[in-house]
């Protein structure tokens, strides 16, 4: 009975890697140098779109009321407020809180505030609310004003949008700048195993003279490449790690107002997305190299 | 069987290889083809192992017709074939077995089997002791041994040789010619593209002679001119 062991395939293809050796060892430099590329410039889109996230999440109006009102005028306020569509949170400071908070910040004068009794306080009641929908803000915020007591309404609207733009054309750029750093690594990587494959030219046209079929000659160029792949992704991972550690310690440091994910939760995604992109790198680059040397 | 009708094959660049040649060649007969440089051999050698079309014409080999067979058959249709070339086209960095092996694997013979017929084969063309060395190791014309184990190793029913002995000394060619016969004797069809008259006319067989992309001869008997 005549029949194909898997076994064979997958010797030859460890034994052309290992004859190969100068090329296969090129061809894994450059794919893991692509790779780390290619994941450094993932995660730092990744964490610009988490840290302009948070600038988004500030986005909050804050409602001041009129200094003379009575305790149930005020709740009256708050409920009328907790009413409107679109309020998703709303947080009450109080005028003695907000004299507090002030005296806190500016540690250095206190003594300033120190003989301020309650009924000379000069802060006002105030609502901080979270809203739920961008788009309806100024709605919200023109409603806010009509509620009786109510002295002022601050927002950063223009600031939100502003935001949400510059994350937008941050993210369109980075987005672009990934995807011809991908096919720019892909032509590397395809011309790499070209050169491995072109050695090896002479070796392809004796299996073809003895009647190997195009997939006979294929897979174990295949295993080579899927190979070559997951060896390249696998190394690719740890120097990543190490870097983002190497960063992450210095960020911590010295730029603190920047907010970093931590590696351990994107560690699997960065270990399953470089070993797929590694593996298909491989295949692909070990497909069309071969694709001229199988014309019959 | 192999048999050409009014076979045509010209090249892009507009040079005529083959100018309408017929030529029936019966299972079992042994064939010298000749001629001088550019005469048409390489292309009709190539012609029969379907490395290049025919432009027109018909092409008939063990019942395979060479103009219409599809590009996925080809590598089935190449089995029914035993190449040797000139420069041996081994693999350097295979042993003699695994050359020889490599043939077997690719029809998917068992390893079995593959252990107990390549020492068998290796044995007939006088290379059983050789067995574990690389070809770099070995002189041309056990090289040439090898490359013809490997044509023998899945039995096929046509050997097809070019310029075999064009690498290798005079006394190995005799033995190279001797072993060639020898497989002929065991009834398969062999076919040597050559240009070594004293080879051609010690072995008193079959010769076509090509003259300019045409048979100008087809005699049995030697006497290359």
């Amino acid at each position: 009975m005549k029949r194909y062991s898997i076994t064979y395939f997958i010797t030859q293809g460890f034994k052309g890697l290992w004859r190969n050796g100068v090329m296969s060892f090129a061809s894994v430099a450059v794919l893991m140098s692509c790779l780390v590329v290619l994941g450094g410039f993932t995660l730092l889109v990744y964490t610009i779109n988490i840290n302009l996230e948070q600038f988004g999440l500030l986005n909050e109006i804050v409602v001041f009321v009129e200094r003379d009102l009575t305790e149930e005028q005020i709740v009256s306020v708050e409920e009328q407020i907790r009413a409107l569509d679109n309020v998703a949170e709303v947080r009450r400071t109080t005028r003695a809180e907000a004299l507090e908070e002030v005296k806190n910040q500016s540690e250095e004068y206190a003594h300033l505030y120190a003989d301020i009794t309650p009924e000379e306080n000069p802060m006002s009641d105030s609502f901080t609310i979270t809203y739920k929908d961008n788009d309806g803000v100024i709605t919200l915020s023109y409603l806010l004003g009509q509620i009786e007591g109510v002295r002022k309404v601050n927002n950063r609207l223009d600031l939100a949008v502003k935001i949400t733009s510059f994350k937008n054309g941050v993210l369109l750029i980075f987005t672009w700048f990934l995807i011809i750093l991908f096919v720019v690594s892909l032509f590397v990587i395809i011309n790499t195993i070209k050169l491995s494959v072109f050695a090896r030219r002479g070796e392809i046209s004796i299996m073809r003279y003895v009647g190997a079929t195009g997939w006979f000659i294929t897979l174990p160029f295949l295993v080579e490449g899927i190979v070559i792949g997951a060896v390249a992704s696998i190394a690719a991972f740890f120097i990543e790690k190490y870097f983002y550690h190497y960063i992450e310690a210095m960020v911590t440091s010295d730029l603190q107002m920047i907010s970093l994910v931590s590696f351990a939760s994107v560690q699997p995604t960065v270990f399953w997305g470089f070993l797929a992109v590694g593996v298909f790198a491989g295949i692909v680059g070990s497909s069309i190299s071969l694709g001229k040397y199988l014309r019959v | 069987m192999i048999e050409f009708k009014n076979v045509k094959k010209s090249y892009p660049n507009g040079t005529v290889a083959l100018d309408g040649i017929s030529l029936r060649v019966e299972d079992g007969e042994f064939v010298f083809v000749v001629g001088h440089s550019g005469a048409g051999k390489t292309t009709l050698m190539k012609l029969l192992l379907r490395e290049e079309m025919l432009t027109s014409g018909r092409l008939i080999v063990n019942d395979y017709d060479l103009a219409r067979i599809s590009r996925f058959r080809v590598p089935y249709y190449r089995r029914e074939l035993g190449v040797v070339f000139q420069d041996f086209r081994l693999f350097p960095n295979k042993t003699v077995f695994e050359n020889v092996a490599f043939a077997m694997q690719v029809v998917g013979t068992p390893s079995r089997m593959i252990r107990r017929r390549v020492p068998a084969i290796l044995n007939t063309v006088n290379l059983a002791d050789k067995q574990k060395c690389f070809p770099d190791e070995l002189s041309g014309g056990e090289q040439q041994r090898v490359a013809l184990a490997r044509a023998l190793a899945n039995n096929p029913k046509i050997i097809l040789a070019d310029e075999p002995t064009g690498n290798i000394d005079p006394e190995m060619s005799r033995e190279i010619m001797n072993l060639l016969v020898k497989i002929n004797r065991l009834g398969k069809t062999v076919i040597v593209v050559t240009h070594e008259k004293s080879l051609v006319d010690y072995y008193q067989q079959r010769v076509v002679v090509l003259n300019e992309g045409r048979i100008t001869e087809d005699r049995v008997g030697g006497m290359f001119e």
